[in-house]
């Protein structure tokens, strides 16, 4: 009698089981990429131009992350991602600006010095449509990681991964050697 | 003595309507403000011209929220939103970039003349029916203080500012 009663809660209880098996597997097999030295220049909402964060791209959704302030967009709304790169003063922001008015010409001695960064540049719509863009700073070489995530998570580009730069050898048909 | 005080009163009488004429004529020169509640921005192209993808993406989000704080329009839509179909009064913001100029922030900030930046947009307000009500050629810079991406600022500021005095 207790077997009968508990046939069908194992069966509820195994389906249960199997649904979750299949529906999460892929959520937890993306490697999340996260950029902690990463700045908002412009496009997130909910976040002031030029804010310092983090950027990370996991289970679908691109997230910056300043300070208690957050903002998040689910890849697959992201219709374009394009990398590039600049230089930004050594010394920069406020400080950065002041230094300028040093005596002797000190300041433009200090902007002399300049660090290369990366530029991440993406393209998103709105539930209604509406095409909104956002450009991040980061340091050299994350803009590529953070574009190949963005890409494997159903982002598109207009511009695609050189196979060189994604670190996999251009497919090239195996030539047969000739038999003697 | 009597006919040098009429000639007096005489001269002053012309010139107050020649003044008068002129003040009417200036103001029939005036252009006419264009009127419309809702403006649409679509994205900057650069047919001729190649521009970096963070200046396109800037110039664009600029200028939205340039226009916002204009408070001349009810509503500022974007590119591609659904809604601006329906929107009466509409008018549309197309931009194309006619010259663009990468400077340098270093040779700005060593040399103060040089590594300027600058961006030129050939800017159309396109109506409804299709008819352009005003179009400009706008120039954003940059020529201190900051780096290429504030050319994108400069200009925004530049068709607000058209906007303010249009609308």
């Amino acid at each position: 009698m207790n077997m009968r009663r508990a046939v069908p809660t194992l069966f509820v209880a195994a389906a249960t089981l199997l649904g979750v098996v299949l529906l999460c597997p892929p959520g937890f097999a993306q490697q999340a990429v996260a950029v902690p030295d990463a700045k908002q220049v412009l496009g997130l909402e909910g976040l002031k131009h030029n804010a310092s964060g983090t950027l990370s791209v996991d289970k679908g959704t691109l997230e910056f992350k300043s300070g208690k302030k957050k903002a998040d967009l689910p890849v697959t709304s992201i219709s374009d991602v394009i990398t590039g790169n600049d230089s930004q003063r050594a010394v920069g922001g406020f400080v950065g600006t002041l230094t300028m008015f040093g005596p002797y010409g000190s300041g433009r001695f200090l902007s002399l010095f300049r660090t290369k960064i990366d530029i991440l540049t993406i393209q998103y719509h709105d539930t209604s449509g509406g095409l909104h863009g956002a450009i991040f700073t980061m340091p050299v070489g994350k803009a590529e990681d953070v574009k190949k995530e963005l890409l494997a998570e159903g982002a598109k580009t207009s511009i695609p991964i050189e196979p060189a730069a994604s670190g996999q050898a251009p497919a090239t048909p195996k030539k047969e050697e000739p038999k003697p | 003595m009597k006919r040098v005080g009429h000639f007096c009163i005489f001269a002053f009488l012309i010139a107050a309507s020649l003044f008068a004429g002129s003040a009417r004529a200036a103001e029939d020169k005036k252009p006419q403000k264009i009127s419309a509640s809702t403006i649409q921005i679509l994205v900057i192209q650069s047919d001729e011209v190649k521009l970096p993808a963070e200046f396109q993406m800037a110039l664009y989000e600029r200028v939205i929220e340039e226009l916002q704080k204009t408070a001349k329009f009810e509503h500022v839509y974007r590119d591609g939103d659904q809604a601006a179909a329906n929107a009466k009064d509409l008018i549309t913001l197309r931009s194309n970039v006619t010259g663009f100029k990468k400077g340098s922030e270093r040779a700005r900030q060593v040399t103060t003349v040089a590594g300027a930046t600058s961006i030129t947009i050939h800017c159309q307000f396109v109506d409804k029916s299709g008819k352009v009500q005003l179009e400009r050629d706008i120039t954003g810079k940059v020529r201190f203080f900051g780096g290429n991406l504030r050319a994108t600022y400069d200009f925004a500021k530049k068709v607000a500012k058209e906007v303010q005095e249009s609308f």
